[in-house]
């Protein structure tokens, strides 16, 4: 489905590009930080195993040592730094109490004879009495031995010259798991001892969760800014077309020959208004030239008219009353009337047409005028039931003339077309700021094709009822063309069958 | 018999102008015809008229511009406008401008009487209120008919048919004619509704004893019959 705000959609594009982007962002500097640390503790290891790998093992209290690494690693548990140290043959040197046993450590631990003896010192036998060797721990425990080894003397034991990096190449480092948790060990191996430090991924895993669950309350908050900023940008960048839209409304309610100004617009909108305004100029050009054709034409045509209506009018004064020559002339004074009336109608439609329809609207007392179409039906139609229902007072805002005209045409038509002794109905009332005034006759069906082109121009009733009935089929059209002219409207009701139904709406009264 | 009233007719149209005049003289008018804007308002500002009939399209300076121009010169004489164009602006534009009526073309000079004598008595306070044809008397402003001093109650199209016959007697009216000035129908074929009320209208007056003058030509329409001289 697509969106039909164009507001929205912009809005919504930029949280998902902003959103995807952020999204992106977060888990790329996640994988950095990871990667990061990793490389850290990596390192911090292989220093460790250097370290230790270069001195002798007995050299070394590993009960100690092995104390001080959760602070080296900067741990926050004390059992997330474990220690393995181990003779060449198998036998356990050192073992912290929480080393995880299931850890596989072949893959670490190279085999001796790939070693490259030249890289350590000189064997330990050949310069230290083996007596002088630590007791060892027990397998398995971590407690400190009863006896403090004699390290010996402070002499600085000759360091050789050793090659870190070559003896780098011999740390392996590999992620292994046991028991459900990760350690990220480290293995060495020298031509004594085996050495393996293990390091809980506890922490570091703690540590990226809490970067992980910043990233996810950072990233909503920031995507919801994003979508209040990309509303508000969204609508301060339309405001030009709501202004633009407002002012056109203006123009066109105002008529044909306003114009937008350009002066305070945009660069963007101005090209807009300019084609706004050169269509309403064209738009006035063609309806200034329909109405002053229709003003031209109808000069033209109620000019002949008038004198033929005025010569006639003499020539039928002058004739001897009741003659023959009288009679026609009346005859054809009548026709002149006709002709002016569709001359009028037609006229009054194609203002109409090109919404120049100009009232002179006053306050017109509707009851009074329906009073007198009321008196005229029992003039006209003695036999036709009248009932009226006005309440007194009705008043339209509108143009007298034009709204009599418009009620003289719903009463005629409820006279012509009704049946033989039927009835007329006439209500008027007010429904809120607006006057309803619905006329009522007995009537024969109208066919549902009828209905749809009741309002049709020159359209007539049945076939049937063409050659009895007079008119012109103007009439109902002109009369909703005036109706709406005045803001109100003219419609054939849904009444049931055997009558129809109009109803006039108007604006009400001050 | 009132002091014959002046009229500046101004209008272009030759063929419409000569009838107009001669009908307006007939009802007693002295008629001044002028065929050009320019002259027609040169006139109207150095005489005085009792009302001014205008056409709106002229020659020289149109109907509308006249009327514009003299009221704003401060004369406030009656003027009724003729116009065939658009009718809804030409009348606003005229009523707005300070018109007292407005009349379409085609129209009969009846009409155009009739017009100009109501504005004229609207501008002018009382005159010719009264309008009295043998028997029967009729006032304009109470709306009241009366039969030798007897009061016939009429409804306003009763009285409305009565008065436009009786301001012209001996004049034939059509049905059509007459339905177009009472009840203001665009031509309308309905004309038995004149007949009907022409029939009301003698019934209630010969209901008090008078006779009502109103004679029926076959085929044409109705007439007030002219008094007999002397009266």
């Amino acid at each position: 489905m697509k969106l039909r705000s164009f507001r929205m959609r912009i809005a919504l594009l930029s949280v998902l590009l902003a959103g995807s982007a952020l999204v992106g962002f977060s888990i790329a500097s996640w994988l950095l930080i990871y990667e990061t640390k990793l490389a850290r503790l990596d390192s911090e290891i292989k220093n460790q195993l250097l370290q230790k790998a270069v001195r002798p093992y007995w050299a070394t209290n590993w009960q100690s040592y092995e104390r001080s690494l959760p602070s080296i690693f900067g741990a926050t548990q004390q059992n997330s730094v474990t220690l393995l140290v181990t003779k060449i043959e198998g036998q356990t040197l050192y073992q912290s109490v929480n080393w995880p046993s299931a850890l596989d450590l072949s893959s670490l631990l190279l085999p001796q004879s790939q070693l490259p003896s030249q890289l350590f010192p000189p064997p330990p036998e050949q310069r230290r009495p083996p007596e002088l060797e630590p007791p060892l721990p027990p397998l398995g425990m971590g407690r400190p031995p009863e006896e403090e080894p004699r390290f010996p003397p402070e002499q600085p034991l000759e360091e050789p010259s050793i090659n870190l990096n070559e003896l780098g190449k011999l740390v392996k480092i590999a992620t292994k798991s046991s028991n459900r948790s990760n350690w990220r060990v480290g293995g060495i191996i020298t031509p004594n001892f085996r050495m393996a430090i293990a390091v809980s991924f506890a922490d570091i895993d703690g540590e990226m969760s809490a970067i992980r669950t910043i990233f996810l309350i950072f990233v909503p908050m920031v995507l919801i800014l994003v979508a209040i900023g990309a509303w508000a940008l969204s609508g301060s960048a339309l405001q030009p077309i709501h202004e633009v839209t407002l002012t056109i409304r203006r123009v066109t309610a105002k008529g044909l020959d306003k114009r937008i100004s350009t002066g305070e617009t945009d660069v963007e909108f101005a090209e807009l208004i300019d084609v706004f305004n050169q269509m309403m100029g064209r738009l006035e050009r063609s309806f200034k030239q329909a109405s002053r054709f229709s003003g031209d034409a109808a000069h033209e045509l109620k000019t002949p008219l008038a004198i033929l209506q005025g010569e006639l009018e003499r020539t039928l004064q002058r004739a001897k009353p009741g003659s023959e020559l009288q009679q026609g002339l009346s005859e054809m004074l009548e026709e002149v009337s006709r002709l002016g009336s569709i001359i009028r109608k037609l006229l009054l439609l194609s203002l109409a047409d090109a919404g120049q329809m100009r009232l002179h609207r006053v306050e017109v007392d509707l009851s009074q005028v329906l009073a007198d179409l009321v008196e005229d039906i029992e003039m006209l139609a003695p036999h036709l039931e009248v009932k009226t229902q006005i309440i007194s007072g009705l008043k339209a805002l509108g143009d007298r003339d034009l709204l009599i005209q418009v009620l003289q045409n719903m009463i005629s038509n409820a006279i012509k077309y009704n049946l033989p002794s039927g009835w007329i109905k006439i209500h008027a009332f007010y429904i809120g700021n607006t006057v309803s005034i619905t006329v009522t006759n007995s009537s024969h069906d109208i066919q549902a094709s009828h209905k749809e082109r009741i309002f049709e121009r020159f359209h007539r009733g049945d076939a049937a009822h063409n050659r009895q009935i007079e008119g012109i089929g103007l009439g109902l059209s002109l009369s909703r063309e005036l109706a709406r002219a005045h803001g109100g409207d003219l419609k054939l009701d849904p009444s049931s069958s055997g009558q129809t139904a109009f109803t006039l709406v108007l604006p009400k009264g001050i | 018999m009132a002091k014959a009233m002046h009229v500046l007719y101004v209008e272009d149209e030759a063929k419409i102008a000569n009838f107009v005049c001669a009908g307006l003289k007939e009802h007693g008018f002295v008629v001044d015809y002028c065929d050009n804007g320019n002259d027609g308002y040169l006139r109207a500002m150095e005489n005085d008229y009792d009302v001014v009939v205008l056409d709106i399209m002229l020659p020289g300076k149109d109907g509308l511009s006249i009327l514009k121009s003299l009221r704003r010169a401060g004369r406030n004489l009656p003027v009724v406008l003729l116009t065939a164009r658009n009718e809804l602006d030409d009348r606003l534009e005229g009523l707005n401008l300070g018109a007292d009526d407005y009349l379409a073309k085609p129209f009969f000079v009846e009409e155009l009487v009739a017009r100009m004598h109501a504005v004229v008595r609207r501008i002018s306070g009382d005159r010719q209120n009264l309008l009295s044809v043998g028997q029967l008397k009729l006032d304009r402003i109470t709306r009241e008919v009366t039969c030798d001093r007897q009061l016939v109650e009429l409804t306003t199209r009763e009285f409305n048919l009565l008065e436009y016959l009786m301001r012209s007697p001996g004049r034939v009216f059509t049905r059509t004619q007459i339905l177009e000035h009472v009840w203001g129908y665009d031509f309308n074929p309905n004309t038995n509704m004149v007949d009907v009320c022409i029939q009301r209208l003698r019934k209630k007056i010969e209901r008090v004893g008078g006779s009502d003058n109103i004679e029926s030509v076959r085929g044409v329409g109705y007439c007030f019959r002219k008094p007999e001289s002397g009266t």
